[in-house]
């Protein structure tokens, strides 16, 4: 398939993540510390889980019900994962929030008294929550990105180097198009789902919002299953766009939230000024 | 909150959906490849083909056989020759024996084919049905001529399978009158090979495969696949990878590649045994010899597919059956008491290289007259009458058993060997055994190793005992296709039985009733066919594994390259895994027993001078027997190796088949393959190219409009 289709795939798939770390990731260090370390989880979550299933691997090729425990169980855990990178964003924010203060108002002193300054001036400082606001969304995406790009890489860039040859392969199940660019779209679909699902489920989290707690397992539990659709044969023709309805709900969703989340920062400055 | 809900449901309902699926019948249609890594994943993408190459060989005046055009691999769609009239582009046509002769009768001509619009400039045709071969190959005859159909083609892949060889009349690829110009007579135009097409000694630029049977699925699976929807922008290729050496280097004969050392002359090692053996004390009561002659190597069109089943195989199974029954005359001791007391002695010679130029009978001849060390105990005795073997492996007709007794010239040599097979014939109860004299009419002797022992000297007296009179009866001739089911191993247990009695009958001089006990082996014999003449057992048969270790489990009968130094006492890597065989099988059948000790040799050497370390290979140690047996090389007179290189050496009025030898070489190469996939057309990759870029650059204008969308909101407080 040549070089230019090798480079194609590879854009399709990591294409978008590639213009989000540019255009936002990469102005902050916090954020790309915090998409590496995403991208640590999430692949050290694989690793736990292929461990866990490795005594019953490989799965009977003609059976789909194994595939869909495998699908669940691993949805289960990533997103306990999830819940618990939460935990450590909690507790990285307030440190980031402290290096924030530190490096606006103060030279490097004592951390100790850093820290109690922080919670000193966390009075004064919420009275401007929208940059709180934002930098807890940009956390939240690069965490998402974080997930996303681990997913592409693992399960579509790793896949790509054949491409580079001259031969293409198609798949006797979706024979419209070649194995690589289906895989490609796959990937771009959740990368999409899980860099925006992060945004969600943290705002869920912050806000005890029970919906968008429970929102983000639904969606990638759905998503995960829906992959099954493949198995059949032309299923990928089903399977895809339906991948992409889930995809574009949960972007909507997430629009939806962060619009609300700024409408209500605005009214909370308001009437703060009032 | 309320606004989450829709969300929710949404998000519910498409697992809903998905939760309905497990009920329906799932269709896991398709074959289940299970691709657990990514050379997994290339080994489905690039399918190995397997199959017999046509390499490139060499002679002095210039180049024979098949090879890449250049120095990289060849590319080129597939083909099948049927559809090509249907479509204004190129396809794989497959033609099977009876549409091809239809197809020609339609006199489709050959320049329609440039006529039309072939964009595309290297084309791979498969040809299935080996009888298209020759008539393709009659074709190609023109092509190696026509540059214009020639530059249609980038390579060929020939199916044949057995099936065919029931539909064909005949396919051989040789010559009428193989090897003419070693002929005693004059008569060259002779008409022995009635089949003859002449197609494995002309040069080609592209290279040709034969596919096995497994290369034959491999590439219907991938035509087969054409029916899918993606057809429009993909096309099924074929990479050959069948760089010659000979044409990196430049080098397009003999002499140049031979200097260059990108090729190596053809050539092996000829096996003789003495029964019984030769006692060296005795040097004073040699006795006259009646030499058993067969030859061991064939040749086709294909290098690795050559069994050579009929000519020469029979004869040489046949010659080994003799042996065998030979040595299990009852009361061994009282056939060596009466062959002490017999007035000639037996040798049996086992020759390699005859088809290419008689390399092994005139190197055999030439280190005679050089008393050698190859031929010690034999240089300085009497040939008294050869007897060859040729093919014997198509006598059967009706029940009976017909071979025929060419001889070289009326003797009284000759009268002896044929009473000698007069009386053998009529010694069998059975009565379905009739030896017949060559058809007066016949110009001499049929091509055979004889041929060389007769131009060297004319004098000799010898018989060639073959299943033909006039013409070849073996219609696969030097082709891929002489193989097991072309000969009937009762003919050949037939011959081998005819043959023991007449040598019984010719060394003891004594027509006692002995010579009923003398019986072939018959499984015996059909064990060697299997062994020598398919790819299962092949030479990983227990018969061939008793003796040696074959380094290949498919006998190859193409004599290979002389790689090494020639000697007499060679190093066995370099001994071809059926010389080697026979090396001690004879030497184990010729061995007599002194006294009841047997000892055993571990690096290859016996104490004693007469005695011979057989089955070294297979077992650990070998086991000492007193045995004459040796290694003859054979190759080229005109050919000397010094210093770690060949040099031809100039023509030598002594050495007249020194003067018309060709001198074949076979060219060095790295790897030879074939391997079919599938190739995306180049509006494709850059289409593909293009929607990553262009998803890119929309994904990162949308980012940058809802970030100015985001700030704008936030700055308006």
């Amino acid at each position: 398939m040549t070089v230019a289709a090798g480079i194609g795939y590879a854009l399709l798939a990591l294409g978008p993540s590639l213009s989000l770390f540019v255009s936002v990731i990469s102005r902050k260090p916090f954020l790309i510390l915090t998409l590496l370390s995403s991208t640590l989880v999430w692949l050290v979550s694989l690793i736990i889980l292929s461990g866990l299933w490795r005594p019953f691997l490989p799965l009977k090729a003609n059976v789909w019900w194994p595939y869909a425990l495998l699908v669940l169980s691993s949805v289960c855990f990533q997103e306990a994962l999830r819940f618990l990178f939460w935990k450590l964003y909690m507790l990285s924010t307030l440190i980031h929030f402290a290096l924030l203060l530190s490096s606006d108002c103060y030279a490097v002193l004592d951390l100790k008294k850093r820290l109690e300054d922080v919670l000193d001036s966390f009075a004064d400082r919420i009275s401007r929550p929208r940059l709180f606001l934002t930098d807890k969304l940009q956390i939240a995406l690069a965490g998402g990105l974080g997930h996303g790009v681990a997913h592409a890489v693992f399960f579509c860039l790793s896949l790509l180097t054949p491409a580079f040859g001259p031969a293409t392969f198609y798949v006797n199940r979706c024979s419209k198009v070649p194995f690589f660019l289906v895989s490609a779209i796959i990937a771009l679909a959740f990368v999409t789902i899980h860099t925006f699902s992060m945004v969600i489920a943290f705002e869920g989290y912050a806000k005890g919002n029970k919906v968008d707690q429970v929102i983000v397992p639904v969606i990638h539990l759905s998503a995960g299953m829906l992959t099954l659709v493949n198995f059949a044969s032309e299923g990928c023709v089903i399977g895809v766009p339906l991948l992409y309805l889930v995809a574009s709900l949960t972007l909507l969703h997430c629009g939806k939230m962060v619009w609300q989340r700024l409408i209500e920062s605005q009214n909370q400055s308001g009437s703060t000024l009032r | 909150m309320a606004m989450g809900l829709p969300r929710l449901v949404a998000v519910a309902f498409t697992l809903a959906l998905v939760s309905i699926f497990p009920p329906l019948p799932f269709s896991l249609a398709g074959e289940i490849t299970s691709i657990e890594s990514v050379p997994d994943l290339q080994k489905l993408m690039y399918v190995a083909v397997d199959g017999y190459p046509c390499v490139r060989l060499l002679n002095l005046s210039g180049e024979i056989g098949c090879s890449n055009p250049g120095l990289s691999k060849v590319v080129a769609p597939l083909i099948k020759l049927k559809d090509v009239k249907d479509l204004v582009e190129p396809h794989t046509v497959l033609v099977t024996a009876d549409e091809m002769e239809d197809f020609f009768t339609r006199h489709v001509p050959l320049c329609s084919w440039c006529l039309l619009n072939i964009s595309v400039n290297k084309v791979t045709f498969v040809v299935s049905a080996s009888g298209a071969n020759d008539v393709l190959f009659t074709r190609m005859i023109l092509v190696s001529n026509d540059l214009s159909f020639a530059s249609k083609i980038g390579g060929v892949l020939i199916e044949s399978g057995s099936s065919f060889q029931q539909k064909l009349k005949g396919l051989s690829p040789d010559k009428m009158f193989p090897q003419a110009e070693f002929s005693p007579y004059k008569n060259v135009e002779y008409k022995w090979n009635p089949m003859a097409s002449s197609i494995m000694w002309k040069a080609y630029n592209f290279p040709v495969y034969l596919l096995s049977e497994s290369g034959i699925t491999a590439v219907q699976k991938f035509l087969s696949k054409k029916d899918m929807k993606h057809k429009t922008y993909t096309s099924d290729v074929a990479e050959f990878n069948m760089v010659m050496e000979t044409t990196k280097a430049g080098t397009h004969n003999s002499k140049a590649c031979l200097q260059e050392g990108t090729c190596l002359p053809l050539g092996g090692y000829s096996v003789w045994s003495s029964l019984p053996p030769i006692n060296v004390s005795s040097s004073n009561n040699r006795k006259p010899i009646v030499l058993t002659v067969a030859s061991m190597d064939s040749a086709s069109f294909f290098r690795d597919k050559s069994f050579g089943a009929d000519s020469p195989i029979s004869g040489l199974v046949a010659l080994l059956g003799a042996v065998d029954a030979l040595s299990r005359v009852e009361g061994l001791s009282n056939l060596k008491k009466q062959l002490d007391v017999c007035i000639l002695q037996l040798v049996f010679l086992v020759l390699t290289g005859e088809t290419w130029g008689y390399l092994g009978s005139r190197r055999f001849l030439h280190e005679l007259d050089l008393h050698s060390d190859a031929v010690a105990d034999l240089s300085d005795t009497l040939i008294e009458t050869v007897l060859e073997i040729g093919s014997v492996g198509k006598g059967l007709s009706g029940g009976i058993n017909t071979f025929f007794a060419h001889k070289t010239r009326v003797s009284s040599a000759t009268n002896m060997t044929l009473d000698a097979l007069k009386i053998a014939q009529d010694s069998f109860a059975s009565k379905n055994i009739k030896i017949l004299s060559a058809d007066k009419t016949n110009p001499g002797i049929p091509p055979s190793s004889t041929m060389a022992f007769m131009k060297k000297n004319p004098q000799t007296s010898a018989v060639v005992l073959e299943d033909f009179d006039t013409k070849f009866v073996n219609k696969f001739y030097h082709s891929h296709l002489d193989d097991l089911s072309n000969i009937n191993s009762s003919s050949v247990v037939a011959a081998a039985s005819v043959l023991a009695r007449t040598l019984y009958i010719l060394a003891s001089d004594n027509k006692d009733s002995a010579l009923g006990s003398i019986h072939v082996n018959a499984s015996f014999v059909e064990e060697l066919l299997a062994c020598l003449l398919s790819c299962e057992p092949g030479l990983s048969c227990n018969l061939v594994k008793d003796y040696i270790s074959p380094t290949n489990t498919s006998p190859g009968n193409y004599a290979g390259v002389m790689s090494g130094e020639p000697s007499s006492n060679p190093y066995l890597g370099s001994v071809g895994d059926v010389s080697r065989f026979l090396w001690n099988f004879l030497a184990e059948k010729t061995s007599v027993q002194k006294g009841n000790t047997t000892s055993v040799c571990s690096k290859g050497s016996c104490s004693r001078t007469d005695q011979v370390c057989i089955k070294a290979e297979s077992n650990k140690e070998g086991t000492c027997v007193v045995s004459t047996t040796r290694y003859v090389p054979a190759y080229s007179t005109r050919l000397k190796y010094a210093d770690g290189a060949w040099t031809i050496l100039p023509q030598n009025r002594s050495d007249s088949m020194g003067m018309v030898d060709p001198v074949w070489t076979e060219s060095n190469w790295n790897t030879i393959g074939l391997q079919v996939y599938t190739v995306q057309h180049s509006a494709y990759d850059n289409a593909v190219l293009v929607a990553g870029i262009t998803v890119t650059t929309l994904a990162y204008i949308g980012i940058m409009v809802a970030k100015s969308f985001i700030t704008k909101a936030l700055k308006q407080d």
